[in-house]
């Protein structure tokens, strides 16, 4: 028999409070290992209880520190490999033209694969990518064959005469492109050059069938996918669960004259004057910030663009157009830091379509502590500068 | 300069009346700017075109800062291309405007890039704001790419642009430009009707993508996927020292890409 | 007559004739402007009942005012009038007729001396400067003279020395007078007169509200007013009638609030623009608070609005048109009326709006609701309620109008207040539903008269559909709209408010009250409500009705304060150094109040905006259902017979 015994004797001296006269023993204490570890109900309600409310509430929502007397066995990531998947006589081809701006695939360019994956698998076919440059993450993206561009820099007109060759000479059933920008300005460039069939922007794919809402969303456009598709975001789920070759192909590109685009020049976004409309990462002040000139460092040094509380442009403190809510801008970021905003339902109407929001305030029951992904419970005005701090240390090696 | 701006018969997005297109008289903005500002001697004039069977509200555009319109009258099911290339041929335009795309219809913002071929002038997309190049005969465009970062493309003229909602927002309506402004009506010579390959019916919303699980993902994957979706993730400090708060929301933001890493 | 009597009674002509040809060619000045339909003979007649009866209720608010104009300008009139005929022998030769003279100019003396007390040592900083600033002066050396002279008549000549003192400052005082009568303070003498008589707003006079906005001519070649001479010519008139009194620029929320507008100084700034190569440069009252730089030049054919004239847009575009200039104006000045005759232009010829004004006006357009929302969404506050829908039932005795506010979460419980109350007292209603269109009120302020006459004209397209005998709205915007402005487009309508109706259902014991014990209550008056429509007793009476203590603000009823929530301002949004909610918030809360209690969804949504520690807001509807919840809770009260 391997199980511990119970001593009755050592448990109550293992609860002995040491020193005074008489005994004492605190029999609340946590006991001393006993070799089998124990949950502690009380202990586990009293971390969930959230404190300064009149009526008892627990929140298990984990946010509390997770001190588990119990140390619970972390549950073996069974990370089974991905099957490989090799097709070595493609039945037709399914190319894609992903954006990968950076040379990484985006989110939509991933559920553009799947959207591929979904047409080429239904028949024996393979993907092929038709990308910029090669990149090693398109084998697990679902791209069985890669076929590189010979782009350089942004020329559309001259990458839609390059993708125009490709889809003369290869028996490509369909092309996919993403509905973004980029992608869905060469999808129409292609379409008008090779005068193919072209069904922009669907919502939902099939091998039968592909849709989209047209007319204000009335009505719903259907039809037999046609060469050329371009699919809309958040429409089609990406590729998993496979690993594919991403076997390099080779094709022989016809030269391409420059065309009337004279010059190119990249501006990246300005964050101190994008609109906010427009912002990827707003820093927003409220009525708990009182130095705002320690705020304006603080947006420059971690690169945000200015935001504020109504309270704070009423007062004049910060511009008219810094308003976020309702009645200023709604946000479409995708990080919202707010330094002592409480979060007005207005206010969070404004900041609904954001990501990720990080808070500071001094009131754990504030709504914008309620929304935050990262709650900070404090004074933003001594956070602002401790955070200064730490990145003019972090900036100074 | 001579600027001509495509105009499609819209829908407005919550009552479905028919309504000119922002994006549109957004483009007209940045015509009507820069025919003012940057027209020459001769100053420049916006002219605008509307192939379709009923030019409808979009007589607003008038009201918005367009001094002209020409309603190329047409069939609805015919395809609007030949008509307007020719149309845009006869006018000698230096620069051509379209919206980004269409709202009804078959409008998938293709149009404009088949008449950029049949017109044989190079179409760029999405601009935010318009200036003359350095150079004579050349248009500078501010071509709108995803939050706030901008590409700056020089081109030659004639050639055709088509507008991003980030560019200013349109002139104000007033009624007496409606009043003043002229509407010709041309009938178009007749086309074939465009191929109509499509089905429709009434439109029913789809649930949007949003567990991340993805497909032909295992089981296990899809189960991670909804319970770390559905957990949050929130993340609270109580009262922690300012330096300790710091170094949180820096950590934090960095895993999340928000600023640069270290 | 002793020979100064003689020559006083002469001084007096000549004041008549140089006051004459001055206000001759101001009225050719007046002549510019567009012809209007004005019934001469009808306001020649009214004319002592208009200034006696209706421009004294206005100046009594202010009783040292009063007695001061009545003294000065009594005195002033009686004094000269008797001067004058006293160059009728019989009566000239009359000692006694002297006599009363001199009492007459004593009485002007008197009113003088006050006008001077209020002017010296501090001025009040509503009142004028200026030219304004030496009239006591005038005043007392003319009607001093005068009395002088007068008293030596009526002594026969006994006190000549004294006499000749008073006849000299009788000369200087009088002709400086007389002098003033175009451009300087005596203006509004011969001005006010004739405005009084050309009303553009005759039912003012005749108990009526008449707040009601004209309908603008859409053919007509300028929409709007542009210059001067776009203005018709009784509305010059009343610009002219001005006497920098200032009250309006106390009244004024916007002026209250560091918005650039001030009343006074817009009238003056209209006044001015009347001069060919007028300028502001005489007005010496105070400015448009953080007044945003203007050439300040203009006359007729040269545009008044802009950079390059006389007004700012931002002045133009911070109006509330709360219309609490107009109901303290002494003069009868219709400002709202000039203000939104120059947005008309702004917005119809010129479309240079503030910028977020326009989103909402182009919704308006395309989807008949300023914030571009379905019209099927307009019920949707009524979840769980049963809405009636007009469509279904075809006729109803009362025709729920909902409004705007329905859209807006908060304002949706008092909507949904209002509901449950009529249903509780088994009233006989429907909703128009998704029929319901926006009602136009915010178009038309904002100078959008096409877009209203549209709205307008398809609304009353939609009631003639059905039949029921009024309509119950809780909007006052609209109340007014449907009540005062459809008229002209042919849709006629009895129209009620809701604190009205819950008012009218809580006295023939359709609905049973209980008490609301130990609130503290204060009514905010929406101006669409109070001032346009006139109703502040029905909203009190039913607040009586709930047991409450009821508190007045400072400025309440008619001549209450605005919420800022009116005429587009919240659209327009020009910046000023407060906001006018909190302003008036802070009023409620130094009654000592806990409860606003408010009956208008711009209102509610205005003070709900409100920050900080404050009295809570709440329709008069909600207060209303708590009541009659407690009164169900408690035990019954005898019920009255319904009627």
């Amino acid at each position: 028999m391997s199980r511990p015994r119970k001593d009755p004797r050592m448990e109550r001296a293992a609860h002995l409070v040491p020193g005074g006269a008489r005994p004492r023993f605190d029999l609340a204490a946590t006991p001393a290992t006993s070799g089998r570890l124990r949950r502690d109900p009380r202990a586990e309600e009293r971390l969930a209880l959230v404190p300064g409310t009149l009526r008892r509430r627990l929140d298990r929502s984990q946010r509390a520190p997770a001190v588990s007397v119990v140390a619970v066995a972390a549950p073996v990531e069974a990370e089974a490999a991905p099957r490989r998947v090799v097709i070595a006589e493609p039945a037709f081809l399914v190319a894609l033209v992903p954006d990968a701006p950076g040379g990484r695939l985006s989110a939509h360019d991933r559920q553009l694969f799947g959207a591929a994956r979904l047409l080429a698998d239904a028949g024996g076919g393979a993907v092929l990518a038709l990308v910029d440059g090669s990149s090693e993450e398109l084998g697990a993206a679902g791209a069985d064959r890669v076929l590189a561009l010979p782009i350089t820099g942004y020329d559309p007109e001259a990458k839609a005469l390059a993708l125009n060759a490709a889809l003369a000479a290869l028996d490509l059933r369909h092309v996919l492109f993403p509905e973004s920008a980029e992608g869905g300005d060469l999808a129409r460039r292609l379409a008008a050059l090779s005068g193919e069939p072209f069904f922009a922007g669907a919502e939902s794919l099939s091998p039968k069938a592909v849709t989209r809402a047209a007319r204000g969303r009335r009505v719903e456009q259907r039809r037999a996918p046609p060469r050329l598709l371009s699919l809309a975001i958040d429409a089609i789920a990406p590729h998993a669960g496979s690993l594919h070759e991403a076997l390099p192909v080779e094709f022989a590109f016809p030269e391409t004259t420059g065309g009337a685009l004279l010059s190119a020049e990249f501006i990246p976004a300005d964050p101190a004057r994008v609109s906010l409309a427009e912002a990827d990462f707003v820093v927003s002040a409220g009525n708990g910030v009182s130095d705002l000139d320690t705020f304006r460092m603080l947006v420059a040094a971690l690169g945000g663009t200015p935001g504020a509380s109504r309270m704070l442009c009423d007062a004049g403190l910060m511009p008219r157009a810094a308003q976020v809510g309702a009645s200023g801008t709604v946000l479409e970021a995708r990080g919202y830091f707010a330094l002592g905003i409480a979060g007005a339902p207005q206010h969070l109407q404004g900041v609904a379509r954001c990501e990720h929001v990080i808070a500071v305030n001094t009131d754990l029951h504030a709504a914008m502590i309620e929304r935050a992904g990262l709650a900070i419970v404090a004074d933003a005005q001594k956070v602002m500068p401790a955070l200064l701090r730490l990145l003019g240390e972090e900036g100074a090696p | 300069m001579r600027i001509a701006l495509l105009l499609s018969a819209g829908r407005h997005r919550v009552s479905g009346r028919p309504a000119p297109v922002p994006v549109e008289l957004q483009a007209l903005r940045l015509a009507a700017d820069l025919a003012q500002t940057h027209g020459g001697q001769s100053g420049g004039t916006v002219t605008g075109l509307h192939a379709g069977p009923e030019i409808g509200p979009l007589t607003d555009a008038l009201g918005h800062g367009l001094g002209h319109l020409v309603h190329l009258r047409m069939p609805a099911e015919a395809d609007p291309a030949p008509a307007l290339t020719a149309a845009l041929e006869a006018g000698g335009y230096d620069l051509i405007l379209a919206g980004r795309s269409g709202q009804g219809g078959e409008d998938t913002g293709l149009l404009p890039y088949t008449l950029a071929r049949a017109l044989g002038r190079p179409i760029l997309a999405d601009a935010a704001a318009l200036a003359p190049g350095a150079e004579a005969g050349t248009l500078s465009v501010e071509q709108a790419l995803g939050r706030g970062a901008r590409r700056r493309l020089v081109v030659r003229l004639p050639a055709l642009v088509t507008v991003h909602p980030a560019a200013p927002a349109p002139l104000p309506f007033a009624f007496a430009g409606l009043r003043r402004g002229q509407v010709e009506m041309r009938e178009a010579a007749p086309s074939a009707p465009a191929p109509h390959e499509v089905e429709e019916r009434p439109y029913r919303p789809r649930p949007k993508l949003i567990a991340k699980a993805a497909a032909g993902a295992s089981a296990a994957e899809r189960l991670k996927a909804a319970t770390v979706a559905a957990s949050g993730g929130g993340k609270l400090l109580v009262d922690p020292a300012p330096e300790e708060a710091a170094r949180e929301i820096l950590a934090h933001l960095r895993a999340l890409g928000l600023i640069a890493p270290r | 007559m002793t020979d100064l009597a003689l020559l006083l009674s002469l001084i007096v002509l000549a004041m008549l004739v140089i006051a004459g040809a001055l206000a001759a060619r101001r009225a050719r000045a007046w002549r510019i402007g567009r012809a209007a339909r004005v019934d001469w003979a009808a306001g020649l007649m009214a004319l002592p009942k208009r200034y006696l009866v209706d421009v004294h209720h206005v100046v009594g608010r202010d009783p040292y005012a009063a007695r001061m104009h009545a003294l000065a300008a009594g005195g002033l009139l009686a004094g000269s009038s008797l001067a004058l005929i006293g160059l009728i022998p019989a009566l000239g030769d009359a000692r006694l007729f002297w006599w009363l003279t001199a009492l007459a100019f004593a009485a002007a003396f008197a009113g003088g001396a006050m006008v001077g007390r209020r002017r010296y040592p501090t001025k009040p900083a509503r009142l004028s400067g200026g030219r304004f600033q030496i009239l006591p002066f005038l005043l007392a050396a003319y009607s001093g003279g005068g009395f002088l002279v007068a008293l030596d008549a009526s002594l026969g000549g006994a006190l000549r020395p004294l006499g000749l003192l008073g006849l000299a400052f009788a000369a200087i005082g009088g002709i400086g007078l007389a002098l003033q009568i175009d451009r300087g303070p005596m203006r509004h003498a011969f001005a006010g007169a004739a405005h009084l008589v050309a009303h553009p707003r005759p039912g003012r006079f005749m108990d009526e509200r008449a707040t009601a906005l004209a309908p603008l001519d859409l053919d007509a070649p300028r929409l709007g007013v542009a210059m001067p001479e776009d203005f018709a010519v009784n509305r010059l008139i009343g610009f002219d009638a001005c006497i920098q009194c200032g009250r309006c620029e106390i009244a004024c929320p916007a002026f209250a609030a560091g918005q650039p507008l001030n009343p006074k100084r817009l009238i003056q700034d209209l006044a001015a623009s009347l001069q060919p190569g007028g300028t502001n440069a005489a007005y010496a009252g105070s400015p448009y608070p953080n007044a945003r730089p203007v050439a300040g030049v203009g006359g007729p054919g040269l545009p008044i609005v802009g950079e390059a004239a006389m007004i700012h847009p931002d002045t133009l575009w911070s109006c509330t048109t709360c219309r609490a200039c107009v109901e303290e104006c002494p003069m009868m000045i219709e400002h709202v009326d000039a203000i939104l005759d120059l947005r008309r232009f702004q917005t119809l010829e010129l479309g240079a709006l503030p910028a977020k004004a326009a989103a909402p006006l182009m919704e308006l357009r395309y989807a008949d609701e300023p914030g571009g929302r379905p019209l099927t969404g307009r019920t949707d506050f009524a979840a769980g309620l049963t809405l009636p829908l007009m469509a279904q039932k075809g006729e109803a005795e009362i025709l729920l109008w909902l409004g705007e506010g329905a859209y807006d979460l908060r304002y949706g419980r008092t909507l949904r207040a209002l509901v449950t109350l009529l249903q509780k007292a088994g009233v006989d209603f429907a909703v128009l539903g998704a029929e319901e269109r926006d009602c136009g009120d915010l178009a038309r302020r904002l100078g959008d008269e096409a877009g209203f006459q549209r709205l307008a004209r398809a609304n009353i397209e939609t009631l003639a559909r059905y039949r029921f005998a009024r309509i119950l709205t809780a909007d006052p915007h609209a109340l007014h709209a449907l009540r005062n402005e459809y008229s002209a487009f042919g849709g006629t309508y009895e129209v009620v408010h809701h604190t009205a109706f819950l008012d009218e259902l809580a006295a023939t014991g359709r609905l049973t009250l209980g008490a609301l014990e130990a609130a503290r209550v204060t009514y905010h008056d929406p101006c669409y409500l109070g001032r346009y429509n006139g109703e502040v007793d029905a909203p009190r009476r039913l607040l009586d009705r709930l047991g409450i203590a009821r508190l007045e603000m400072e400025r309440s009823g008619k001549r209450s304060m605005c919420c800022g929530g009116g005429g587009g301002a919240p659209v327009s949004d020009i910046e000023g150094e407060r906001r006018i909610p909190d302003i008036r918030m802070g009023q409620a809360a130094a009654t000592g109040a806990g409860i606003v209690a408010v009956a208008c969804p711009q209102c509610s949504a205005m003070l709900e905006g409100v920050t900080g520690e404050r009295p809570a807001v709440h329709d008069i509807a909600e207060l209303v259902l708590m009541a009659v919840e407690k009164a169900g809770t408690a035990p019954a009260r005898s019920a009255q017979v319904p009627a």
